[in-house]
């Protein structure tokens, strides 16, 4: 534990010396008697005191300790020389292994320890690493089936001064399989749901079709409706289904190299008409010479399009204009599809890509929409290595932008 | 004489509706409602294009397949796929069992299948 005095004991306590004076006559005999008893006595004040301290910043020190030993998260303190200073039962619980083992090594010696491998790796594998974490970061970790950790790095710092690393472990396997669970629920319902929009469409279809015979003008208005709201119905649990093949991994499936000129140009040309009825002026700038190909899952991209450009559309007033450009450098081709629309509300532009996120100037005016169509386009767009961002301001528009980069391709 | 085609799935309302709309287009219709079954018709008919839905009881969709490719005369009888899920990996594994081609049901209506069948085997 004589390590620990650093931590605990910030302030060294030095007794106090005694003095003794050297007297000579009976009377100055007596003072300097009386003195020194009084010297004495308060020597042993002093010293009473002292102890007091001394069971005081001890019991702190306990208090500490024990809060530390007890704590229900895994915990591990580096000093500044990033030697390992410390850690609780939790902690060696969830790696097995033994404090006096792994204390007073550094991270090099750690990754020794093979349980301690994942961790170690998560650390060293910061900017540039644990040495420098200057902030926050918390990151999931799955150390073996049946755990799942959050590691949290947090400097610790006191006026300035670095006096180590404080590692966090939260054990959240039980949070991890509730999300699971609430992911397949949704992934089976969804499935379950298709096969009797599938019958409707179908019957639906077969009527307006005058397969089943023949209908009058009312009849067949009010099917085409019908066959409209049953169609919302199937986008919006196709955009679930996207949602849970996000949350379960693998999503993206076959990148292959494409040009991202002639998908964009596809998209828009399936939106023509709706973008004469609105009334909108479109415009699409594309580079003087073209894009390069890069590796992409086709279907996905044509899905981010689509979405960004529906929305530009649909939120854009008549009269008013959408324009989308494709410019590009050595390392990344950049899309922006820019808008005179109702822009997003400033209070609620940090909820933009979470899941059923919906503006409330966009409900107010148009019902439609699950809500997931950004979150789907932002996963999709970072599973590719790209980003993807947006400016808006209310009532003048919004410009959502992203990129793809040309060489280096993360597809998960 | 009309071409025979052999339906393969287990919700009713579906067979109905396609039976009904390939009729009329003049094609002699045979249902079966599960796997099983429907392998038991195909011997029995030996239809010149088969429509196979995957998940159905007693005899998945993608275990038919695997029972048609043991036997050369079943084999070179062309099949599509009605799927209900389109996951890239099913259509890899429709695609590797030798499936013609296929389609997922939210997204097509029957008049695209006929399209598909007409496209397979003529009117």
């Amino acid at each position: 534990m004589n390590s620990q005095k650093d931590f605990f004991q910030s302030e060294e306590i030095h007794p106090v010396k005694s003095s003794s004076a050297k007297s000579e006559t009976g009377a100055e005999q007596f003072n300097g008697l009386k003195e020194k008893r009084e010297e004495r006595i308060a020597l042993l004040n002093i010293l009473e005191d002292i102890e007091e301290s001394r069971e005081k910043i001890e019991e702190e020190k306990n208090k500490t300790l024990a809060i530390i030993y007890n704590f229900t998260d895994g915990l591990f303190i580096f000093d500044k020389e990033n030697n390992l200073f410390l850690i609780n039962p939790q902690a060696e619980a969830f790696f097995n292994i033994k404090s006096k083992d792994v204390t007073n090594k550094t991270i090099s010696n750690l990754s020794g320890f093979p349980t301690l491998k994942p961790l170690i790796h998560l650390l060293s594998s910061q900017q540039p690493n644990v040495k420098t974490i200057k902030k926050i970061f918390r990151k999931e970790m799955k150390l073996r089936k049946n755990l799942i950790l959050e590691v949290s790095a947090i400097p610790i710092k006191k006026e300035e001064k670095n006096l180590g690393t404080l590692i966090i472990l939260h054990n959240i396997t039980r949070e991890k399989k509730i999300e699971r669970i609430k992911t397949e629920f949704v992934s089976l319902a969804a499935h379950q749901l298709r096969t009797p929009l599938s019958a409707i469409k179908w019957t639906l279809k077969m009527l307006l079709d005058e397969d089943l015979g023949k209908i009058n003008e009312e009849q067949r208005e009010f099917v085409e409706k019908t066959y409209e709201s049953n169609e919302r119905m199937i986008s919006l649990i196709n955009d679930l289904l996207d949602v849970t093949r996000i949350e379960e991994g693998g999503y993206l499936f076959k990148p292959i190299l494409a040009d991202i000129q002639n998908i964009i140009q596809l998209i828009i040309n399936s939106y023509k008409e709706q973008i004469q009825e609105r009334k909108i002026k479109f415009e699409f700038k594309k580079p003087k010479t073209k894009a390069p190909k890069v590796k992409v899952d086709v279907e996905k991209i044509k899905l981010v399009i689509s979405n960004l450009l529906d929305n530009a559309i649909s939120y854009t007033k008549p009269g008013g204009s959408v324009l989308v450009s494709l410019k590009y450098d050595k390392k990344k081709i950049e899309i922006s599809i820019k808008d005179t629309g109702v822009g997003i509300i400033k209070d609620q532009q940090e909820r933009v890509f979470s899941k059923f996120f919906r503006g409330a100037n966009v409900i107010r005016m148009e019902t439609d929409g699950s809500g997931l169509g950004l979150f789907i386009t932002k996963n999709i767009i970072e599973a590719h290595g790209g980003k993807i961002w947006f400016e808006s301001e209310e009532n003048k528009g919004t410009t959502f932008c992203f990129t793809l980069p040309i060489k280096r391709n993360i597809i998960k | 004489m009309a071409k025979k085609i052999l339906f393969i799935e287990d919700e009713e309302i579906l067979l109905n509706l396609l039976q009904k709309k390939l009729t009329n287009e003049g094609y002699e219709v045979f249902i079966a409602k599960d796997g099983e079954q429907g392998l038991k018709k195909m011997r029995e008919v030996l239809p010149d294009l088969v429509l196979l839905d995957i998940l159905m009881p007693k005899m998945s969709g993608f275990e038919v397949m695997e029972e048609i490719n043991k036997y050369p005369e079943l084999k070179k009888i062309p099949v599509i796929v009605i799927s209900n899920s389109g996951q890239p990996l099913e259509i890899d594994r429709i695609r590797g069992l030798g499936a013609k081609d296929w389609l997922i049901k939210t997204q097509f209506d029957p008049q695209e299948v006929v399209e598909k069948v007409k496209k397979q085997i003529g009117e």
